[in-house]
């Protein structure tokens, strides 16, 4: 039988960038088929030519035995294709029932909405996935994790032929995915939906996946059976060398202390917070979604305003009122989320590696167009950032190299703490690995840093000190020696 | 692959460049008198009070901005002056920057509203835009101020009315000030601040750009800027109306937008706006010359934006899309 999806020496060009090349290999009716490889190795590219966002620049894809023009999301949908996005394309100001039903004819009876039919489908939908809300609820009351299930939830009703997710589980909780992964296990039996998986969690393609096809620098590179290959394995052919992780656990920290909070509160977002940080340290901050972790280096940072207790600078007590108070004090944030907070989209690369550092870049207000490049030309080695040129815009980039424009950002400017918010949330393993030695590399010159994150390996590897927060209140703090992910999980579930 | 030729389409002011040439293409075929100096001069001359005007709006569109006000602040200034020049209180000097001041307070005025109280730009625009209006009217007494006595209209400030040669002062000014805008935007690092802002506000905020300031200086540059048109208009005219500057603000934001502005923000050029402002001039313009009746004038002014923009859209569709 032919297989489902063939795709024939598939090149994408973007300008200059080749995005894929020369890329040939099938996907099975029925299986899970796991695409792997870094931030930028062609997998969301692949994806895009499926869903008709654009099309190939040579080569055919081949949908059930023919070849198949797919130059739009409809001619897409036709060919029946659904696709759960890593951002989620939803309308946050209408209920979860019309979102699911946006566009579909089901929608309808005559000429009015059939809220009934809608709201019972929704419903039913919604237990399916272990969702405890309303059909009527409105989507921007959900959190995050529950807009993805939603999203998730509406791909999978319309009964797609193929089913492609990319990255579903960034923001789920380890429930939630169970609950997922337990829907689509069921698709897959009982309708043989096909399934193209991506996700940078090579547990999860462990787990899933029947076969997995590895791309590296938009090349193919091999598609092996899931059961014939370990982890370790699929990372070695994903970033065609050894993660040399010798390093990791060694500590910077010195006696000098940079960082002191006292008392911290505000509202009911967190009481109470107290922790000091030192020269050189890595504090990592650990709990769930929700604990308010995001919150507390917000108000440190001066994005929001706490409303009682001390932030303290080398012993000195200092009021942050805003981003530029704490800029001034030279603290840095990277924000959790790169498209909303962290970039400037309309700007080019070097513009928003930069708009953090005007003053390195300009004499008494005028812009000096040569500092400017150096300074680009220095960060782009520092922290190899992969670009075509550092006028393109900042979205040709993939997400990894994103977000390394946004370290570089917030690096550049000089600061003595860092605060970093899952830094690196979305990109593979790869640029992750990348991302700590800019950040053991930079804790090594004496910046103490203070992060985010619900990695809990990423925590055991660079954290000297580990703090954890349940529902507002920090629960425990772990040395690197005691550490491990039962004890973290243990304080951030208040046990 | 032609780099050069790409560069060249893609630059955001390649659609507003191609509408105003196929526009002077048409024009000088169907008119003999269009290409004549007189005539293009003219044409110049007409773009100025909203060229002028167009600047500032610039500024405010790819901050994320947008202000309905600008003809009103306009004919407040023209009112303010007026008076002033008519009553002979002060020197014509004084009178000069008190206007310039007075425009300047008010943009002030409506920045403060939009970034201290928070309250949206169109809607505290529309709202000074009848405010601004009225005193307007209250400033004349509902009437018209005009036969300027022999201390005004022989100062230095009536310059800006008349001509070096045969080229009128007004030019040189509105020039110069799309120069110093174009640099201020471009070089400087109030400029970035700008486009960070408009482009995203929460990671501009978190960059330690100060958000509330970026806009309120636009605004108040806005104020400004309607000012020193007053005072061109009224030297000009040699006379000032309550009514005028009525309609303005949206031919400063039509020209804005035919020069590849996004009002999204973010994006937007003076270059782009300087060859919006003067197609709008040139279809004014050639209307005249071909005899086409006036109630014409501002349809085709539509159908000129939407084609630029259009174009544009053509041209920058795989953009957007990536």
């Amino acid at each position: 039988m032919a297989p489902i999806i063939e795709f024939k020496n598939i090149t994408k060009r973007f300008g200059g960038t080749v995005a894929l090349n020369n890329v040939s290999f099938s996907v099975e009716e029925g299986e899970v088929h796991c695409l792997c490889g870094e931030n930028g190795a062609g997998k969301s590219t692949l994806i895009n030519l499926c869903g008709g966002v654009f099309a190939p620049t040579e080569g055919e894809i081949w949908v059930g035995g023919q070849p198949e023009q797919i130059n739009s999301i409809r001619k897409s949908e036709r060919l029946g294709f659904s696709i759960v996005h890593q951002e989620i394309p939803l309308c946050l100001n209408m209920s979860i029932a019309h979102n699911i039903f946006l566009g579909s004819k089901e929608a309808v009876k005559g000429v009015f909405l059939d809220e009934k039919h809608m709201n019972e489908k929704t419903r039913e939908l919604l237990e399916m996935f272990h969702l405890n809300v309303e059909p009527t609820a409105l989507l921007e009351s959900l959190s995050i994790a529950e807009q993805s299930v939603v999203q998730i939830a509406k791909a999978v009703y319309f009964r797609p032929k193929i089913l492609i997710l990319d990255e579903p589980t960034a923001a789920l909780t380890n429930d939630q995915r169970e609950v997922m992964f337990t829907v689509v296990r069921k698709l897959v039996k009982e309708q043989r939906t096909t399934v193209l998986y991506v996700s940078h969690r090579l547990e999860e393609v462990m787990d899933l996946g029947d076969r997995l096809t590895v791309f590296k620098d938009g090349q193919f590179v091999t598609t092996k059976k899931v059961s014939e290959v370990s982890m370790d394995d699929i990372v070695t052919l994903m970033v065609g060398r050894e993660i040399d992780k010798s390093e990791w656990g060694k500590s910077f920290a010195t006696g000098e202390e940079l960082l002191s909070v006292k008392g911290l509160g505000c509202g009911k977002k967190f009481h109470d917070i107290n922790f000091s940080l030192k020269k050189g340290e890595i504090v990592g901050l650990a709990g769930f979604v929700g604990a308010g972790r995001t919150e507390v280096l917000s108000a440190i940072f001066g994005a929001d305003r706490p409303d009682s207790g001390e932030i303290f600078i080398k012993g000195e007590k200092v009021t942050i009122r805003s981003p530029r108070d704490a800029i001034r004090h030279r603290i840095s944030m990277i924000p959790e989320n790169r498209r909303d907070d962290g970039l400037i989209t309309s700007m080019s690369i070097k513009e928003n590696a930069q708009v953090a550092v005007m003053d390195r870049i300009s004499d008494k207000g005028m812009l000096n167009k040569k500092k400017s490049v150096e300074l680009m030309e220095q960060m782009i080695e520092n922290y190899g950032i992969k670009i075509g040129s550092m006028d393109d815009g900042v979205l040709t980039l993939s997400g990894g190299n994103q977000q390394k424009v946004v370290i570089a950002k917030w690096i550049g400017n000089d600061p003595e703490i860092l605060l970093c918010d899952e830094p690196t949330r979305g990109i593979d393993v790869g640029a992750k690995s990348e991302v700590y030695s800019i950040l053991r590399d930079i804790a090594k010159e004496g910046i103490g840093i203070l992060m985010v994150s619900s990695e809990l390996p990423e925590l055991l590897a660079l954290c000297d000190r580990i703090l954890v927060m349940h529902e507002g209140r920090l629960t425990g703090e772990i040395s690197r020696e005691e550490a491990s992910e039962e004890l973290i999980m243990k304080y951030a579930a208040a046990i | 692959m032609n780099t050069k030729k790409n560069k060249l389409t893609n630059a955001r002011e390649f659609g507003v460049f191609l509408v105003l040439v196929i526009i002077m293409i048409i024009m000088s075929i169907t008119s003999p008198v269009f290409l004549k100096t007189a005539n293009l001069v003219n044409i110049v001359r007409q773009t100025v009070e909203i060229g002028i005007m167009a600047i500032g709006m610039t500024y405010l569109i790819i901050a994320g901005e947008l202000d309905l006000s600008v003809g009103s602040l306009f004919a407040t200034c023209a009112m303010f002056g007026g008076l002033l020049f008519k009553n002979q209180m002060f020197p014509p000097t004084i009178v000069f920057f008190l206007v310039l001041i007075c425009g300047l307070a008010l943009g002030c005025v409506n920045g403060l509203l939009v970034t201290r109280m928070g309250i949206p730009s169109f809607i505290v625009t529309l709202g000074t835009m009848k405010i601004y209006r009225s005193f307007a009217y209250a400033i004349g007494n509902g009437q018209s101020i005009s036969q300027f006595p022999e201390s005004a209209t022989g100062s230095w400030v009536w310059k800006l009315g008349a001509k070096v040669g045969n080229i009128p002062v007004q030019i040189f000014v509105m020039l110069i000030l799309f120069v110093v805008a174009h640099v201020l935007l471009k070089k400087t690092t109030y400029g970035y601040k700008v486009y960070a802002t408009g482009g995203n506000d929460r990671a501009a905020h978190l960059s330690g750009i100060n958000i509330k300031n970026t806009r309120l200086a636009a605004f108040a540059m806005m104020g400004f800027l309607c000012g020193i048109a007053a005072l061109i208009s009224t030297a000009y005219l040699n006379t000032v109306t309550t009514t005028s500057g009525e309609g303005r603000e949206m031919d400063a934001i039509a020209a804005v937008i035919l020069g590849g502005a996004a009002l999204s923000g973010g994006r937007g050029t003076i270059l782009g706006t300087f060859l919006g402002a003067i197609i709008m001039a040139t279809v004014k313009n050639g209307m005249v010359l071909l005899n086409v009746p006036v109630f014409w004038q501002d349809g085709f002014i539509g159908i000129v934006v939407i084609i630029a923009v259009l174009i544009d859209t053509l041209f920058h569709r795989k953009d957007a899309k990536r």
